[in-house]
C-alpha cells in the first residue's frame, strides 16, 4: 500500500512539472495550430544553462529563472517573428511546413545544445534531500518544483484571464476571425504567443534541472510527452492539459517503478495512441463536428 | 419510390439541434430545392446524405436500399454526387485531375479517367484551363470545378449546395440553364440549397423549407411562396403584423 | 529530348552497375551511401510527399529491419539477404496494424505518433537482451561492401520504379487527392483507408530492406545506429531539397546532398545537426517546393507565354500540404 501511495506521489510531482511543460505548448498550438517540435530542446537548453551555471558559479537554478524565461520569450518570440512567419503562404496554409521547420528547428538546437555543451549528461545537485511523511519519501526537489510550477501555471493563468494582451491570446486561440475582426494584432499576438510558450517551456526545464539528468540529444522526448499531454487531456482545454499532466505523471510514476525508467520513457508514447484510439478527442477535448 | 428518403434524420452538434427530425424525398426526374433562413440546418442535411454526418436518429434511403452507416466513398460509388458551398478545390491538381478522381470509380485506368475527365471539363465550360492548376482558378471557374468533380462520378443524385452564391446575375442565369440541362446527362434528380429565390422558383419542381432545424413547409414554388409559416420564417413575423 | 533522357537513364544504369567492381573501398563507400539515400527519399516521399501524411518516424521501419535481419542471420544462418527479405516482409506485415492506428490521426498528431514510434522502438530495441540491449548484436563481418551495394541499388531501384507507377496511375491520383482534402476525395468516390494504408506499407517496406542492407554494412547492430536520428533527418531534408512529392525529386535531393552530408558527418560531427537542422528550416523558408519544382517552372515559363501555367501531375506536384 505504502508503495502505491509513494508511486502516487510521485506522479503527482511529476505531473505539476509536466503540466507546466504542457501549458507552454499548448499556448503555441491553440493560437497558431502550430505544434513546436523544437519545444522539448527549449526545455533542455534552459536545464542545461542552469547545470552549467550551478556547476560554474553554484547558483540556485531558481534564481535563474526569471533570466532563463525571458532568454525562452526572446527565442520564441524571434522563431515566430524571423522564421515561421516567413514561410511562403503556398505552403504555409497547412500544418505541413511550419511542423517540418520546427522538426529543423528542433535539429539545429539540439545540435547547438551539442557544441555548446558537449555530450555528456549534467544535472544540478541541489535540495538533494528528502521529507520523510512515515513510509513516504517526498523529494525536495521534486516538490520545490511541483510547487514552483504550480505558481507559474496559476500566474500564467492569471495573465491568460486578465491582462489585454492575455485576451487577446485567448480569443485568437478560439477564434481567428472573430478576432481579427476585433482588431487584434494577430500578428502581434502569435509572436507573444510564440515567446511566452517558449518562456513557459524555458521556465520547466529550469525546475526540472536538479530534479532529471540532461543531455542535450533528449529533447524529442519531452516534446512527445507535452503532446501526449495535451492530445489526453482534450485540445484546447486549459483543465485538461492539467489532468493529462497527471494521468501522464501517474502513468510514468507506475511505469517507471514496475516495467524499469526505460520503458517507461516509452509511457507518453503508448499513452498518446491509446488515447488517440479510444478517446480521439482526448479527455476534455471539444468533440470535432 | 423516390430515389432518394430522408426519414426522421436528427442531428446536433454539442447542444445545438441543427437537425431536428427531418423527413424529405426527392423524385426521379425533379429539381428540388431547399431553402431556409441560414444556419437552418441545409448543409448539415447534405452532409448527412452524402455520409460525412452519422445521425444519431434516423436514416436516408436511396433507391429504397438504407445508406444508414455507409462511409463517404461509398455512397458516392452508389450514385450520390455533391458540391460544397465553400468550394475547396485540390488546389494543386490541374483542372482535369480534379475532375478525373471522381471519373476514376468508372474507369479502371488514369488515362480513361482523365479522357472522361476532359470531356465533363469542356461541358462545364472550363475547357481553356483544362490544364491549368485549380488553385489558380477564380471564384465562378471554381464553382463549374465544383459541379465538374461531381459530375465525374455519374451520380443519379447530384446535392448542389449554393452553387449561385458569389456569382453575377448574368452568371446565375447561365448556372439556372446548366442545371436545367443536366438531366440530359443521366442524372435522375438534384437536390439544391440556394438563396435566390427568383431561380429558386424558377427552376424547382418542389421546394423544402427548412428552419431551426425543422422542416416547415413542402410543396411546388406557387404553394411555398404564399405559406404564411414560410414568410414568417424569413421575415420574423406574420405578413399581416407588417 | 525524350530520347537524350533514355540514354543518360541507360547510361547511368550501367555505371551504377558496373563501376563499383572496379573503384576503392572509399568511393564505393560513398555510392553505397547516395544509393541508400535516394531509397530511404523514395520511401519517404511516397507517404508524406504523394499521400500528404507527413512521417518524422520512417525510420522506425529501418531499424526493424536492420534488427531483424541481424536477429535472424544470428538464430538461422541463413543467408543475409533472405533474411533482408524476411525483414522487409516483417515491416509491411507490421505496417498494417500500425497504419490502421496511426492513419486515423491527421497532421501533426500522425507526425509526432510516428515520431514517438521512431523512439518506442529504439527504446525497445536498447531494453531487449535478446536483441543485445543497448550493445546491440555483433554480425560476422563481410567479405567485401559489394553485395550491399547491389541489394541496396536494387532496393532503391524499386522504390523509384514504384514512385514512377504511382506517378502516373490512378492510385497516385488517389493519393495526391487525399492530400489536398482528404474528406473531399472520400465523397468523390476514393475508398481513402484502403489507399493511404496501401502508400503507408509501401512506405515501411523500402526502408526495411534497405535496413537489412545497412546492418550488413555496418555488421554491427544497435539501437542508435539502427534508428538512427541523424538519418532520418537526413532523408527528410534531402527529399524537401529536391522536391516532395515529386517523381525526381528524391533522387536530384539525395544525390545532392549525400557527398556534402557525409563529408560534413565525418569533420565536424558537433555541428553537423545544426547544419541540417537549419538547413531544413532555411529551405522551407527559400526553396520550399525543392529544387524540381522550381527548374520545372523556370523551363515552363520559357516556354509558354503566359506565367503560372499549371502543371500537370507527373512533372513536378509540390508541397505535402493537407488543408
Amino acid at each position: 500500500m505504502d508503495t502505491v501511495v509513494q508511486l502516487i506521489v510521485n506522479g503527482l510531482l511529476l505531473g505539476g512539472v509536466l503540466a507546466l511543460s504542457a501549458l507552454g505548448f499548448n499556448i503555441i498550438f491553440g493560437v497558431m495550430r502550430v505544434v513546436n517540435l523544437a519545444h522539448g530542446d527549449l526545455v533542455v537548453i534552459a536545464a542545461l544553462t542552469c547545470a552549467m551555471a550551478y556547476a560554474h558559479w553554484h547558483i540556485n537554478p531558481l534564481l535563474l529563472l526569471p533570466f532563463t524565461a525571458l532568454g525562452g520569450f526572446v527565442i520564441g518570440a524571434c522563431i515566430q517573428r524571423f522564421l515561421l512567419r516567413r514561410l511562403p503562404a503556398e505552403i504555409a496554409s497547412g500544418e505541413a511546413s511550419s511542423l517540418t521547420l520546427t522538426f529543423g528547428l528542433s535539429y539545429f538546437l539540439a545540435g547547438l545544445g551539442l557544441w555548446i555543451f558537449g555530450g555528456q549528461i549534467r544535472s544540478v545537485p541541489y535540495l538533494t534531500g528528502a521529507i520523510q511523511l512515515g513510509a513516504i519519501s517526498i523529494p525536495q526537489a521534486r516538490l520545490l518544483a511541483f510547487v514552483a510550477a504550480i505558481v507559474i501555471a496559476g500566474l500564467l493563468g492569471v495573465f491568460l484571464r486578465y491582462t489585454s494582451i492575455g485576451r487577446a491570446i485567448r480569443a485568437t486561440s478560439m477564434n481567428l476571425d472573430g478576432a481579427l475582426a476585433c482588431g487584434v494584432d494577430a500578428d502581434l499576438v502569435r509572436t507573444v504567443s510564440f515567446g511566452l510558450g517558449s518562456a513557459v517551456a524555458a521556465a520547466a526545464g529550469t525546475l526540472l534541472s536538479y530534479v532529471y539528468t540532461f543531455n542535450p540529444q533528449d529533447g524529442i522526448p519531452f516534446t512527445i510527452s507535452a503532446f501526449a499531454v495535451i492530445a489526453i487531456g482534450g485540445l484546447g482545454s486549459y483543465t485538461g492539459a492539467l489532468l493529462g499532466a497527471l494521468v501522464l505523471g501517474f502513468a510514468q510514476a507506475f511505469a517507471s517503478y514496475y516495467a524499469g525508467s526505460t520503458l517507461a520513457d516509452a509511457a507518453p508514447y503508448v499513452l498518446f495512441v491509446l488515447v488517440m484510439l479510444v478517446l480521439p478527442q482526448g479527455l476534455l477535448g471539444r468533440r470535432a463536428s | 419510390m423516390p430515389l432518394l428518403e430522408v426519414r426522421n434524420v436528427s442531428f446536433a452538434f454539442g447542444g445545438v439541434k441543427a437537425l431536428d427530425d427531418v423527413s424529405l424525398s426527392v423524385n426521379e426526374g425533379e429539381i428540388l430545392s431547399i431553402i431556409g433562413p441560414n444556419g437552418a440546418g441545409k448543409t448539415t442535411l447534405f452532409n448527412v446524405i452524402s455520409g460525412l454526418l452519422r445521425p444519431p436518429q434516423g436514416e436516408v434511403l436511396l433507391d429504397g436500399q438504407t445508406l444508414k452507416g455507409r462511409a463517404p466513398h461509398r455512397i458516392a460509388r452508389l450514385g450520390i454526387g455533391r458540391t460544397n458551398q465553400i468550394v475547396r478545390p485540390f488546389g494543386r491538381l490541374s483542372v482535369v485531375d480534379n475532375v478525373a478522381v471522381g471519373a476514376l470509380i468508372h474507369e479502371r485506368s488514369l488515362r480513361g479517367a482523365r479522357a472522361a475527365a476532359r470531356e465533363i471539363v469542356e461541358f462545364v465550360g472550363l475547357g481553356a484551363l483544362a490544364d491549368r492548376n485549380a488553385g489558380t482558378l477564380t471564384l465562378t471557374q471554381r464553382k463549374r470545378l465544383e459541379v465538374a468533380r461531381a459530375l465525374a462520378l455519374k451520380p443519379r443524385l447530384l446535392l448542389l449546395d449554393e452553387v449561385m452564391a458569389g456569382l453575377t446575375p448574368a452568371e446565375m442565369d447561365t448556372m439556372a440553364e446548366f442545371i436545367l440541362a443536366l438531366p440530359k446527362r443521366g442524372i435522375a434528380a438534384i437536390a439544391g440549397i440556394e438563396h435566390v429565390m427568383r431561380l429558386v422558383m424558377r427552376i424547382s419542381h418542389r421546394i423544402v423549407v427548412l428552419d431551426y432545424g425543422q422542416k416547415i413547409a413542402e410543396g411546388t414554388p406557387a404553394e411555398i411562396r404564399s405559406d404564411p409559416r414560410v414568410i414568417e420564417a424569413y421575415l420574423g413575423a406574420p405578413l399581416e403584423v407588417l | 529530348m525524350k530520347i537524350a533522357g533514355w540514354i543518360g537513364a541507360a547510361t547511368a544504369l550501367v555505371l551504377l552497375l558496373f563501376v563499383p567492381l572496379h573503384i576503392n573501398g572509399y568511393w564505393l563507400n560513398l555510392l553505397y551511401q547516395t544509393v541508400l539515400y535516394v531509397g530511404l527519399a523514395y520511401g519517404f516521399n511516397i507517404i508524406s510527399g504523394y499521400a500528404g501524411y507527413f512521417s518524422f518516424g520512417q525510420i522506425a521501419f529501418f531499424g526493424i529491419g536492420a534488427y531483424t535481419t541481424g536477429a535472424l542471420v544470428l538464430a538461422t544462418h541463413w543467408d543475409w539477404t533472405i533474411c533482408a527479405l524476411i525483414g522487409g516482409v516483417l515491416c509491411g506485415v507490421l505496417a498494417v496494424p500500425i497504419g490502421a492506428v496511426m492513419l486515423r490521426l491527421r497532421g501533426p498528431f500522425f507526425a509526432i505518433g510516428m515520431l514517438g514510434l521512431a523512439q518506442t522502438a529504439r527504446v525497445l530495441a536498447s531494453s531487449s537482451s535478446a536483441l543485445g540491449g543497448g550493445s546491440g548484436m555483433y554480425l560476422p563481418p563481410g567479405s567485401s561492401l559489394l553485395p550491399v551495394y547491389y541489394w541496396t541499388l536494387a532496393v532503391a531501384g524499386g522504390a523509384f520504379a514504384i514512385t514512377w507507377w504511382i506517378d502516373h496511375s490512378a492510385f497516385g491520383l488517389r493519393l495526391q487527392a487525399i492530400r489536398e482534402d482528404e474528406a473531399i476525395a472520400a465523397t468523390l468516390g476514393v475508398s481513402t483507408t484502403r489507399a493511404k494504408v496501401s502508400a503507408f506499407i509501401i512506405s515501411a517496406i523500402i526502408p526495411g530492406l534497405l535496413g537489412g542492407g545497412y546492418a550488413w554494412f555496418l555488421t554491427y547492430i544497435e539501437p542508435t545506429s539502427a534508428f538512427s536520428a541523424r538519418v532520418d533527418l537526413q532523408s527528410i531534408v534531402m527529399t524537401i531539397l529536391g522536391g516532395i512529392g515529386t517523381l525526381w525529386g528524391p533522387l536530384v535531393g539525395a544525390v545532392l546532398m549525400t557527398q556534402v552530408s557525409e563529408a560534413l558527418w565525418a569533420n565536424f560531427p558537433q555541428a553537423y545537426l545544426m547544419i541540417f537542422g537549419g538547413l531544413l528550416v532555411v529551405l522551407l523558408i527559400v526553396l520550399p517546393r525543392g529544387i524540381v519544382p522550381a527548374i520545372a517552372t523556370r523551363m515552363q515559363k520559357r516556354t509558354t507565354p503566359s506565367a503560372g501555367g499549371g502543371m500537370v501531375m507527373g512533372s513536378a506536384q509540390p508541397g505535402p500540404e493537407r488543408t
